[in-house]
């Protein structure tokens, strides 16, 4: 067992002492890093596997004042796909025009912060891990300077920063009525309540300010400005689709759980979700970047994820807890091999790019597992976790549901994947090394992860989750059907319907995201009001 | 009645002066002012809402009373850097944004980035 402390440190020291080195010699640097980080982070894993849950206080202080980091089997396993991920981040960009020293200084300070997220057990430690996180990121996300980039990242600080204004107020509420900030502190407290009243009012400002993390129903649209901004280098883009929007859905998941005994909202939560991932690859369909059409595709993956979460059924949770990590995954190989596609092609529209397979073979490879992933196809890892997913919902009308919100993923991808095929007048692109490798690894992640599904839930979360074959099998014929059904649809009306890029404008500004966000607030109390 | 006007009631009141900036105007500046507002209110909430009267401060003797809890003001000098160090942020991305789109309307911004 490793210091929990110096893996949220190391990142953040050894990039600030590599500032002053040079950029050929400190890029080594991070990369050695990053490796030493997995090998903390798996041995970490592996000691809380075996002996349970680590609790540990900074400055030694008793456990009731002090600060604490709390590491359980979830937060590790967090942890240990941060570390991957970022791992695989670093050798995908050794090669790149943009990389200097701040790049990469920022860029490990932001591996650091998010891993403190999932390990921090106190909500004020979570508020200023996610103000410092905001700034670095609007940083990040107009690294390269581009027109509109300011605009973006000006409008992802505004928004977040207002969203965690509501999240304090909240905690501060919830201070004057329990006299604990630590959740698990609030947990204990909370199941000794005889009555909810006192914790409704902070309990939907926290869920607000979560709610817009997690880029749900009203709160979303930050999310594609964010993600899919051309400015923002595609590592960018990965880490904040794959990664730190997972951070809102595992802050959910903790204050859900220590809210638990006294609030029970899986039901709205459910509904939203539901709403969630239809406006998600309504809106993804209707893109023509390739950057927003997987933006957009996250929101509707977050949707699903937030329905698994709320079906108040063990094999729904799991299910949705390892599509996070199966998201991460083929997410960030969508994101990586789209940034690849772009460089070469010099254009983000969908309908100009074509023939990708004959001119980048390696990279339509590791996308099209990729996307075999995002669809649930057999074999591939989405498949596993949607299995499961819709394993506890049988009927009820989230089953259709289910199956109405993979049809439209089916759509968008259906959109997505016709740059590959088509004739093309250019060469076979020489690309570099490390970028092949790393999109490769992805893609047969995703893969791995799909036929060793069973194993791999077992092996990181150390629950049972048996695949039933027939059944399975039954979901691939599902699954066939649906892919021919959504290919019918895309050719046979929506390719040149006008509904298509009249929706396309849809943005809200930053008033409206105000508006919509208080609303949702308001709505969050009524709805508590009634049902408590 | 006058009980009525404490910390707390004045606070939340300040919290939703700030959101209803937030929502209704469209100059950039009032945006980042609005921000200020809600985060002086919830200073203003956790410092006022454990108040007790009469309280002494938690450092040197502590025989003659009891003593206020630490716990907020610590959090809050925290939440005060913090809120500076977001108000530069967000003020020098509106100069950049000043100097290269010479408006400070959320509206006309959002125009003229379509383009």
């Amino acid at each position: 067992m490793i210091d929990l402390l110096w893996i949220i440190l190391l990142p953040i020291i050894i990039a600030a002492f590599s500032m002053i080195l040079p950029i050929k010699l400190s890029k080594y640097i991070i990369v050695i890093m990053q490796i030493c980080l997995v090998i903390i982070a798996f041995i970490n894993f592996a000691y809380v596997r075996v002996n349970g849950i680590v609790l540990q206080s900074i400055g030694d202080w008793p456990s009731n004042v002090s600060i604490t980091l709390r590491a359980d089997l979830l937060a590790t396993v967090m942890v240990l796909l941060t570390v991957i991920l970022f791992l695989a981040m670093v050798l995908y960009n050794t090669k790149q025009k943009y990389l200097n020293n701040l790049f990469l200084f920022l860029f490990s300070v932001l591996e650091g912060l998010i891993i403190a997220l999932f390990l921090s057990n106190d909500l004020f430690n979570v508020f200023v891990l996610i103000e410092v996180a905001t700034v670095v990121i609007s940083v990040l996300i107009m690294f390269k300077k581009d027109s509109q980039s300011i605009y973006d990242g000006m409008l992802y600080l505004l928004i977040n920063v207002v969203a965690m204004s509501f999240f304090l107020l909240g905690v501060g509420m919830l201070y004057k009525a329990l006299g604990v900030i630590d959740l698990f502190g609030i947990e204990s407290a909370v199941s000794r309540l005889d009555s909810a009243d006192s914790i409704i009012l902070p309990y939907a400002f926290i869920i607000t300010a979560v709610s817009l993390k997690a880029a749900l129903m009203p709160l979303f649209s930050w999310l594609p400005r964010a993600h899919g901004t051309p400015s923002a280098p595609s590592v960018i883009s990965a880490v904040l689709s794959g990664l730190y929007v997972k951070s809102g859905i595992y802050l959910f998941i903790r204050i859900q759980d220590a809210f638990a005994s006294q609030i029970d909202t899986s039901e709205y939560f459910l509904i939203m979700g539901f709403i969630t991932a239809v406006v998600g690859f309504i809106l993804a369909t209707a893109q023509k970047d390739i950057k927003l059409i997987l933006a957009y595709g996250t929101v509707s993956q977050i949707g699903l994820i937030m329905m698994g979460l709320n079906m108040n059924h063990i094999e729904t949770t799991w299910g949705a807890i390892y599509h996070i990590v199966n998201h991460a995954f083929f997410k960030s190989a969508l994101f990586l091999t789209a940034g690849m596609i772009i460089d070469e092609y010099k254009t983000r529209d969908v309908y100009k790019i074509r023939g990708v397979f004959k001119r980048m073979p390696i990279v339509s490879i590791a996308s099209i597992f990729a996307i075999l992933g995002v669809t649930g196809a057999p074999l591939f890892n989405g498949s596993i976790s949607k299995y499961l997913i819709a394993y506890g919902t049988s009927g009820s009308w989230a089953e259709y549901g289910l199956l109405f919100i993979n049809l439209g993923t089916i759509i968008y991808i259906v959109k997505y994947s016709q740059m590959f095929f088509g004739l093309d007048t250019g060469i076979r692109c020489r690309s570099d090394f490390y970028r092949n490798t790393v999109v490769f690894v992805l893609g047969i992640i995703c893969f791995i992860g799909g036929i060793f599904g069973e194993k791999s839930i077992e092996f990181l979360f150390d629950v049972k989750m048996p695949v039933d074959p027939l059944l399975y099998g039954t979901k691939a014929i599902i699954f066939i059907i649906t892919l021919f059904i959504g290919i019918l649809i895309y050719h046979g009306f929506l390719i040149n319907s006008k509904f298509l890029s009249k929706l396309n404008k849809f943005e809200l500004s930053f008033n409206e995201v105000c508006l919509t966000l208080t609303l949702f607030f308001s709505f969050t109390l009524v709805y508590l009001k009634i049902t408590q | 009645m006058m009980d009525f006007i404490n910390g707390e009631t004045v606070s939340i009141l300040l919290f939703f002066i700030g959101i209803y900036g937030l929502i209704a105007k469209r100059n950039i500046i009032k945006s980042i002012i609005s921000i200020g507002i809600m985060q002086a209110s919830i200073i203003l909430y956790f410092i006022s809402a454990n108040y007790i009267a009469g309280s002494i401060p938690p450092m040197g003797d502590l025989s003659s009373g009891p003593v206020a809890d630490p716990l907020p003001q610590a959090l809050m000098i925290t939440e005060i850097v913090i809120g500076v160090g977001i108000t530069a942020a967000s003020l020098t991305m509106f100069i950049h944004i000043f100097h290269k789109y010479g408006t400070s309307s959320w509206l006309k911004l959002r125009r003229k980035r379509l383009k």
